[in-house]
């Protein structure tokens, strides 16, 4: 007779990344079933959204994913300009490119850090924080935020790129090619790490239509999905760059895939190093003193590529300075809740993996 | 057959279309066979009547549409049978906005504590009300509008 | 001369037990203090090196470059609160990091530490199955991890220690197979060709080993070494630890200077790993030179063996545990008992 154990993963434990609670039904070590109790970050920011400005709702989007911002706050204005008609003119959108592709990159070295710590390895977690203090630093130039830096504004950005930023970016890219492939190597490299990794967490192709997961768990199970490519937002039809697919299905395919469009995110950002225009870097309806007086009117939906996968924002007016509705639809809650079928047999440091690799970001869970 | 009871584009050129709610599940299985699936759902309050918004999308055309139905008595019946991804996200929308989605088997709110009174996102909610939620030394969450009660 | 014989003779107008008594005792405080030093010394040591492989700096706040770091942490593990949990079983909860404790310190007084200059032979055990006594004391160790895991009644300690138990049970064979390996070579003398009698202590072992064992049998070698780093619970070994799975594992209902005792335990077993290691494979305190420096070449080969552990720590990801138990059966086992039928056909025909 099978003797069950119940084990609480969370909600403050050392290697999930922000506030879940699973409750692991555990035979010996592998686990039967998995409960998720969501809402220990829940701060309803669709209904902060609704009590204020539009212009001063793009601080609860950064605090959605927080390690992924920019995109965050993109996928809002996105929204926005197109229901309050201001339309960001080329310069600033090349800007938005720019970061937002440099905070992937921000993103995604959390992510492979995080994983290196959630399997035991300590080394590459601290030099994957290193690389992404280097990012910060230059949106700290740029923006005066770190991680959180609420940068984009209505029609544009907060600030014109100046020499020295553009300057930061070619620097850090330069070096940063060389050390991506070094922690690259450090992972895989390692046999224990294949090990870990291999034929845990699969997600069939028509599970994950099912439940509705994109990103890099999509783009591992073999379908090329990616909005940039789908559906081309800000200049993304002008830059050449690849999405990378693995056959994969598992845990180290998505690892694999996170890799990969680093790779590809660096070859975005050069591009647009090249292309980036002079003139203005915002639309003179979205200026400051015009702010607080912007009204919207209708119904948009638009959507990004974010860290985690297809981040949607839907925004309502009603012509007034407020919006009616808005909602978000997060990526990281679609992963999650194909958690509980996935990790069904698998043991618990498997499953510390693939929460790892599935790197749901609590903040845009929850909102 | 369903009737599609307007078509039309919202600002982003999105494709929007409206059935009615008796019509919902016939539309939805119809749209499923053609190889569409569903990406999220978004309920809005609209003071006299509450609204939900579908998001379709199809993986091998790549068209991405939203159908949008209507309810004067809060339910709707559940996707859940149809596309997985309905059973979080109908959860939410009960949670936040008070759906009743009929069919659903595990209707329960997913970020607010059990014994929440009201749907935050309606907006009729009290939000001069605050609700205090206190745990019990089981680690049962209680919530009431007193500050002192439970803790 | 050893320095034990020395002290002997300080204290004679004791009477001989006395004096004897006398010359253990403060050897023994003698060695425990120079291990005590040596473990702030490697830690001090582990930390900053750590840290240069993960691109921090280190301690380098309390004291001169960080040095009093490690006091410092001591005394604030002392000074905190004791909490214990509820439901415990208190005596084995009371008892378990003690045991953990005092199984590392005593070994440290069986180690035979060659000679050095001025004082002689440091060995203070001087018995003729210290091999036997070693591995013995060593067993004990995890009677502690064990006792300290499933006394707390938690989940996360209970499981930690059945990843222990199943952990100890795949290494622990094929590591006693590789050491009766090395007796069987030791019990032939190089020089002479005959039996020798003392092929059962370390230090018998040592004085036999004019050509390192590791270098004859490198298979026992790898098994040994890879044994003694599952044996101190680094990672890719950690598992009853396993940080990231089971918040700490089997410590993880411990706080305090509780916490402080294990983590010695487990630090000092690398330690002692590593002088073990260099003791039976790597020749121990021969060196090239006059046996003058004994324990200086000693030293010298345990901190580049405690520096490769460490290496090993830092770089490689956490085994799963069904992995691990796999890996010490099937390939582990194998290959111990490979390098036994050789050390066998060593000591017959090649010699």
């Amino acid at each position: 007779m099978p003797h069950y154990t119940e084990l609480n993963i969370g909600p403050v434990h050392p290697s999930i990344h922000g506030i879940f609670n699973f409750k692991l039904i555990l035979n010996e070590e592998i686990i039967q079933d998995v409960k998720v109790t969501l809402g220990f970050l829940h701060r309803n920011a669709e209904k902060l959204s609704e009590l204020n400005l539009y212009a001063d709702n793009i601080i609860f989007f950064d605090r959605m994913n927080y390690i992924d911002a920019m995109n965050m706050e993109l996928c809002y204005l996105m929204s926005v300009e197109k229901i309050t008609g201001i339309e960001p003119p080329e310069r600033a959108q090349w800007i938005r490119m720019i970061m937002v592709e440099l905070n992937r990159l921000a993103a995604r070295l959390v992510g492979m850090g995080s994983l290196g710590l959630d399997l035991g390895m300590l080394t590459p977690f601290f030099h994957a924080f290193k690389e992404r203090e280097k990012i910060q630093r230059i949106f700290t130039e740029a923006s005066g935020g770190r991680q959180e830096v609420n940068y984009f504004s209505i029609g544009g950005v907060y600030q014109d790129f100046t020499e020295k930023i553009i300057n930061d970016i070619r620097n850090f890219i330069d070096q940063f090619k060389k050390n991506l492939e070094d922690m690259y190597n450090m992972f895989i490299h390692s046999e224990i790490f294949w090990q870990r990794n291999q034929g845990i967490g699969i997600i069939e192709p028509e599970l994950a239509f099912d439940y509705g997961v994109t990103g890099p768990a999509i783009r591992a199970s073999g379908i090329p999905y990616d909005v940039r490519k789908d559906a081309p937002y800000l200049f993304y039809d002008k830059v050449n760059f690849d999405i990378p697919i693995s056959h994969q299905k598992d845990n180290f395919g998505r690892f694999m895939i996170k890799v990969e469009e680093m790779r590809q995110s660096i070859r975005i950002i050069e591009q647009s190093l090249d292309k980036i225009n002079d003139g203005p870097f915002f639309n003179p309806q979205g200026k400051k003193s015009l702010m607080l007086r912007i009204k919207g009117n209708g119904e948009a939906f638009s959507r990004v590529e974010s860290d985690a996968g297809e981040f949607g924002v839907y925004v309502k007016g009603d012509n007034t300075t407020k919006p009616y509705r808005v909602h978000a639809r997060s990526p990281g809650l679609r992963n999650l809740s194909l958690l509980p079928v996935i990790s069904k047999g698998l043991m618990i440091a498997d499953f510390i993996a693939v929460v790892g690799g599935l790197d749901p970001v609590v903040g845009e869970v929850d909102r | 057959m369903y009737k599609i009871v307007s078509d039309e584009k919202d600002k982003v050129g999105m494709r929007v279309i409206t059935v009615d709610k008796t019509d919902l599940i016939e539309a939805m299985t119809d749209f499923k066979n053609k190889g569409y699936y569903l990406t999220c759902l978004n309920g809005n309050d609209m003071k006299d009547h509450l609204e939900v918004i579908y998001f379709l999308h199809n993986f091998d055309t790549n068209d991405y549409f939203a159908v949008k139905t209507s309810t004067n008595d809060e339910h709707l019946p559940s996707l859940t049978k149809l596309f997985k991804v309905a059973e979080w996200d109908e959860r939410e929308q009960y949670d936040l906005m008070g759906i009743i989605f009929d069919g659903h088997d595990d209707l329960r709110r997913i970020f607010l504590p059990d014994e929440w009174v009201g749907h935050p996102l309606r907006k009729d909610y009290d939000l001069k009300k605050v609700q205090y939620v206190n745990m019990d030394s089981e680690g049962n969450e209680h919530v009431s509008f007193d500050e002192k009660e439970g803790s | 001369m050893n320095l034990l014989f020395k002290l002997h003779q300080w204290f004679s107008f004791l009477g001989n037990y006395a004096s004897y008594g006398i010359a253990y005792l403060i050897e023994t405080i003698v060695v425990l203090a120079f291990v005590a030093i040596s473990f702030i010394i490697l830690i001090y040591v582990f930390r900053k090196y750590m840290a240069r492989i993960q691109l921090r700096i280190g301690p380098n706040r309390v004291g001169k470059f960080g040095l009093l770091q490690l006091i410092a942490d001591a005394l604030k593990l002392m000074g905190k609160e004791s909490i214990l949990p509820k439901g415990r079983d208190d005596m084995a909860y009371k008892i378990a990091p003690i045991i953990t404790m005092m199984s590392i310190m005593v070994s440290f007084i069986i180690i035979p530490y060659g000679g050095l200059y001025y004082f002689g032979n440091l060995t203070t055990t001087h018995s003729d199955i210290t091999l036997i006594l070693i591995f013995g004391i060593l067993s004990i160790m995890p009677i502690g991890e064990v006792l300290g895991g499933i006394s707390t009644r938690s989940n996360y300690a209970i499981l930690g220690t059945l990843r222990g138990i199943a952990k100890d049970v795949s290494f622990e064979v094929p590591m006693l197979i590789s050491v009766l390996a090395i007796v069987m070579v030791s019990s032939r003398s190089f020089v002479t060709g005959g039996s020798t009698y003392n092929s059962l202590s370390l230090a018998g072992i040592v004085t036999n080993e004019i050509i390192p064992y590791g270098i004859i049998e490198p298979l026992g070698l790898i098994v040994f070494f890879i044994s003694m780093i599952a044996r101190a619970s680094y990672s890719p070994f950690d598992l009853s630890e396993s940080d990231s799975e089971l918040i700490s594992g089997s410590t993880t209902e411990y706080g305090g200077m509780r916490f402080g005792l294990f983590y010695i335990g487990l630090f000092g077993m690398v330690y002692l790993g590593s002088f073990l290691v260099s003791l039976l494979y790597l020749g121990g305190y021969n060196g090239p030179v006059s046996s003058y420096f004994g324990f200086i070449f000693l030293l010298i080969k345990v901190i580049i063996l405690v520096l490769i552990a460490f290496l090993i720590w830092l770089s490689l990801p956490r085994m799963r545990i069904d992995r691990f138990v796999q890996f010490g059966w099937k390939y582990l086992l194998p290959l111990a008992v490979i390098n036994l039928i050789y050390a066998g056909f060593f000591v017959l025909y090649i010699r």
